[in-house]
């Protein structure tokens, strides 16, 4: 029976490599440029927050209405995995503030609000 | 062996519960869900096709599946009988059952030979509406015990969701593994993988009584007494056969049964 400690060894070992490896195929849950490659700014900055509520394609295009309209936000890169969200924008026209304060704000749905998406940290890249 | 088997599987069962709990009370935006292997499963051709995941799934999905067929390549279905928490639970109640109706039930060998192909079935069907019907929604969390259960309800589901977990869990009582026998996709997935895994039971022909206590330990029906070595798709590794047998030695855990 000494060999059946094999079974949760490997059990541990299958699970510790999943959580090992997941960052080699990490693929975006969303990829979104709001503007045209040509209209592009010559100087971009990105900014990375782990907002809760973004947990999925539906929540990542949400998102992406929330800062569509703030002036200077170029780009959006959603990971459902961390949660997180990747914008770039134009530093002359915004920043991190602005932006999170778009995604933050309350959505009316059928005559009720939401909070649907809050920061939980931030990481300037 | 039982001590160390029924601790993992609290392990696992009570990471799930606490994620349910934290789930619950706002603390954490991941389900189950995030950990599902068989996501992985559903997660690949919109990966393949769009270099893109469906819904709520990631690269963990996808992570863990590989993980899972590597663990019964190497040990059968030992996800099933140590790591599943849906599997746990029906494990519980089919004890439980076994204790309040003093037998375990069977379906007539013809009937349960045609259920068990259904799990193929669901194998098929569920991406194929995930890509087809359900428009990359993930339109299956409204029939899976496992995700109705552990997320009391989550997402998508709907009042017809708890019907079918009741309805499972209540099989699971008078049918051991209903479930895991006749439905759940992630085990007709592992199932080539199965037959073939390394380390399998083996029984010593010469110290081998013929008293059949191993074939009515197994809870998946497994005829342990009538083979040289278990090679059945649905064996999880759970040990309960060589728990039983009261001859030293005549069965054992082997690698490819030798
Ligand atoms: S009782 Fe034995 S044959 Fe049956 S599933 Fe468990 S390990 Fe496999
Ligand atoms: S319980 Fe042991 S002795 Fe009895 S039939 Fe099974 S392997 Fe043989």
């Amino acid at each position: 029976m000494k060999k059946a400690v094999i079974i949760p060894l490997a059990i541990a070992l299958v699970i510790l490599l999943a959580f090992a490896t997941t960052n080699a195929y990490r693929v975006p849950t969303a990829d979104i440029s709001f503007v045209e490659c040509d209209e592009r700014p010559t100087s971009v900055a990105t900014v990375e927050f782990e907002v809760s509520g973004l947990k999925c394609r539906g929540t990542a295009r949400t998102f992406a209405r929330q800062i569509q309209d703030v002036p200077g936000v170029v780009s959006f890169v959603a990971y459902a995995r961390t949660h997180s969200a990747i914008v770039e924008y134009d530093p002359a026209l915004t920043d991190p503030d602005a932006i999170r304060e778009a995604f933050e704000e309350p959505i009316l749905h059928e005559g009720k609000t939401y909070e649907v998406f809050k920061m939980v940290s931030v990481a300037g890249e | 062996m039982k001590v160390l088997r029924t601790l993992v599987q609290v392990l696992f069962l009570g990471g799930v519960v606490a994620l349910l709990l934290r789930g619950l009370a706002g603390h954490t935006p991941n389900t189950c869900e995030y950990y599902c292997p068989f996501g992985g499963l559903v997660a690949l051709y919109p990966l393949a096709r769009y270099k893109a995941y469906a819904c709520a799934l990631t690269e963990l999905n996808v992570a863990l599946l590989v993980s899972v067929l590597v663990l019964t390549v190497v040990s059968k279905k030992s996800f099933c009988g140590w790591v599943c928490p849906l599997g746990t639970v029906q494990e519980w109640l089919g004890r439980l059952g076994g204790k309040l109706f003093r037998r375990r039930f069977r379906l007539p060998k013809g009937v349960d030979r045609v259920l068990m192909n259904l799990r193929y079935v669901v194998l098929i069907a569920v991406p194929v509406l995930t890509f087809t019907v359900w428009k990359f929604d993930l339109g299956f969390r409204a029939y899976d015990p496992f995700y109705i259960l552990f997320t009391w309800g989550g997402h998508e589901t709907a009042a017809f969701s708890f019907y079918i977990v009741i309805g499972v869990l209540a099989a699971a009582l008078l049918i051991p593994f209903f479930w895991c026998r006749y439905l759940c996709p992630m085990g007709a997935a592992m199932d080539p993988l199965s037959r073939a895994g390394a380390l399998r039971i083996r029984r010593n022909r010469d110290t081998c009584t013929d008293c059949g206590e191993c074939d009515k330990a197994c809870p998946h029906a497994i005829p342990v007494s009538r083979v040289d070595e278990v090679t059945a798709r649905n064996c999880t590794n759970c040990l309960d056969c060589i728990e039983e047998c009261p001859v030293e030695g005549a069965l054992e855990l082997s690698w490819f049964g030798k």
